[in-house]
């Protein structure tokens, strides 16, 4: 018995085979794998020379005339982005008001109801939820926006859900007790408990929205992607270079600004 | 008949807690009464249950000839609108300011509109800063009330209250979370203000010495039982010995 409190747990030797096994196996999976979809439905014969490679990467070399044209698309990104935040923020309170096991109004129907439509929203992708509104609603940047929405939605109402749980229940009890309705209980005493989070929820967003609205366009949903689409169709490559630096651009600078309101938050 | 007759009074939490064994407690008009008694002993419990904070099993709460426990939702807000509350923890909204805070308590008799927007009636906001003033918070109205001392903050909470023009106060603990200095001065200013404004008061405590110094009559309470229920001037130190003797057998001397 001493032995073994005394000897290192990791060094007894049915465990060390079994993580043994445990590694080997999962180096196995992996080079399978790996040797199936990389080696064997590579093209390689098409590949060409390194020399090739590095011709045809120096087309993507900014054309730098073209950026004007760029900056009008890159804005509506951002608007995109923007209303489709805003659109988010206005479903996702409701959405946490019923997500929130602590206040819901009727635990067994609203509580799986809240949570449904959050776990609905966070695990489709956004191009899915394009291509679905641009099949609605034709081409443009409404479907884009509404895309977002949907998307956004989910992880808003779910953070905003989780801090109302995390609420402080005394001050919901002190308005509760003044005989205010459910309406003001929530707007007195829970709203003023999560904004902060909620504020900074929105920004984090907002900053994934940007990201996201910069390849909407290529289903149609407007914006950027949609110039980026057709750059590529027409083998502009040196425009769809200067694309892609603007992309980045408005990326870092949302990031940035973003980081810096959230730091001012906390 | 009594203000407030609370009869064969229980409780039993959803974790099998046995938190009221049937207890009858009565306030008359302009009475203050204590209910004293150590952790566990239901004196919160049965502050909560007068305004269905928590959900009595079974007994009746009868508050000016309306018997609380037979309300439906609404008619439970229209009760509760004549029933201050006053906290342990004082149970303020932190990010709102003092007068906003004092102005919450208002909320049961506003508009839903006006009390999401904080757009309050301006015969409130006069009442509320002169309720400040009575409570010696004036100077800090515009403050945040996390930015306040506990006193202060209890003193909010008070204003808060009288702002519903009470029928009655429910004090849980006012001192528990306040050095014992502080907690005489609060219980010294809810002693004068109920005397000035006429309104009885049903205050919980676990010092004998504030039951005492405080309140006209003492319920003296133990495992969810009712020990004892005099008048003040002749409970007798036995009385009172008995609910920490017992509490020096007992497990159930913790936290507070």
């Amino acid at each position: 018995m001493t032995d073994y409190a005394i000897a290192n747990p990791l060094r007894e030797p049915k465990e060390t085979f079994r993580r043994y096994a445990i590694f080997g196996l999962c180096a196995i999976i992996v080079l399978a794998v790996g040797k199936d979809i990389i080696i064997d439905k590579t093209d390689w014969e098409r590949m060409g020379t390194l020399q090739e490679m590095i011709k045809t990467a120096l087309f993507f070399v900014p054309e730098w005339s073209f950026f004007p044209k760029t900056v009008l698309p890159l804005l509506e990104t951002l608007l995109i982005a923007i209303w489709g935040t805003i659109l988010a923020v206005v479903v996702s309170v409701p959405i946490a008001y019923l997500a929130a096991r602590n206040i819901t109004p009727l635990p067994w129907i609203t509580y799986p109801l809240g949570r449904g439509l959050i776990v609905l929203s966070r695990s489709t992708h956004e191009i899915i939820f394009a291509l679905i509104y641009v099949s609605a609603l034709g081409l443009g940047p409404l479907p884009g926006i509404l895309a977002l929405a949907t998307r956004s939605v989910g992880f808003l109402a779910k953070t905003t859900a989780e801090a109302i749980e995390n609420a402080n229940p005394g001050p919901i009890e002190a308005i509760e007790a003044t005989g205010a309705n459910r309406v003001m209980v929530f707007c007195f005493g829970v709203i003023p408990q999560i904004d902060p989070i909620l504020v900074g929820n929105v920004i984090f967003q907002l900053d994934i929205n940007i990201r996201r609205a910069s390849i909407l366009g290529l289903v149609g949903g407007g914006g950027i992607g949609l110039m980026f689409a057709e750059v590529m169709q027409n083998l502009q490559y040196s425009r769809a270079g200067v694309i892609v630096v603007g992309i980045t651009g408005m990326v870092v600078i949302g990031e940035f600004i973003s980081n810096r309101i959230r730091q001012r938050l906390i | 008949m009594a203000l407030l007759d609370i009869s064969r009074l229980k409780k039993t939490y959803g974790n099998g807690e046995i938190a009221l064994k049937g207890v009858d407690v009565s306030v008359e008009a302009q009475e203050v009464v204590a209910l004293l008694g150590l952790s566990g002993s239901g004196k919160s419990t049965l502050l909560r249950c007068v305004n269905r904070l928590v959900e009595p099993d079974s007994g009746q709460i009868v508050l000016d000839g309306v018997d609380i426990t037979s309300l439906n939702k609404s008619s439970l807000r229209n009760a509760r609108r004549n029933m201050g509350m006053i906290f342990q923890e004082f149970n303020l909204i932190d990010r709102l300011t003092v007068l906003e805070n004092v102005l919450a308590g208002t909320l049961g008799v506003t508009g839903t509109l006006r009390g999401i927007f904080r757009a309050f009636h301006g015969d409130d906001i006069q009442r509320a800063l002169e309720l400040c003033e009575r409570v010696g918070i004036i100077d800090h109205t515009r403050k945040r009330a996390d930015q306040l001392s506990g006193g202060q903050r209890q003193r909010v909470g008070i204003a808060r209250a009288l702002m519903q023009h009470p029928k009655i106060l429910l004090v849980d603990e006012p001192t528990s979370a306040l050095d014992p200095k502080i907690g005489r001065e609060v219980m010294d200013l809810l002693k004068s203000i109920t005397k000035e404004a006429h309104i009885p008061m049903l205050v919980s405590v676990h010092d004998i010495v504030l039951a005492k110094n405080y309140s006209d009559r003492i319920v003296g309470l133990q495992g969810g039982e009712k020990i004892f229920d005099q008048p003040t001037a002749s409970v007798e130190a036995e009385a009172l010995d008995q609910i920490y003797h017992e509490a020096s057998s007992q497990t159930a001397y913790s936290s507070d």
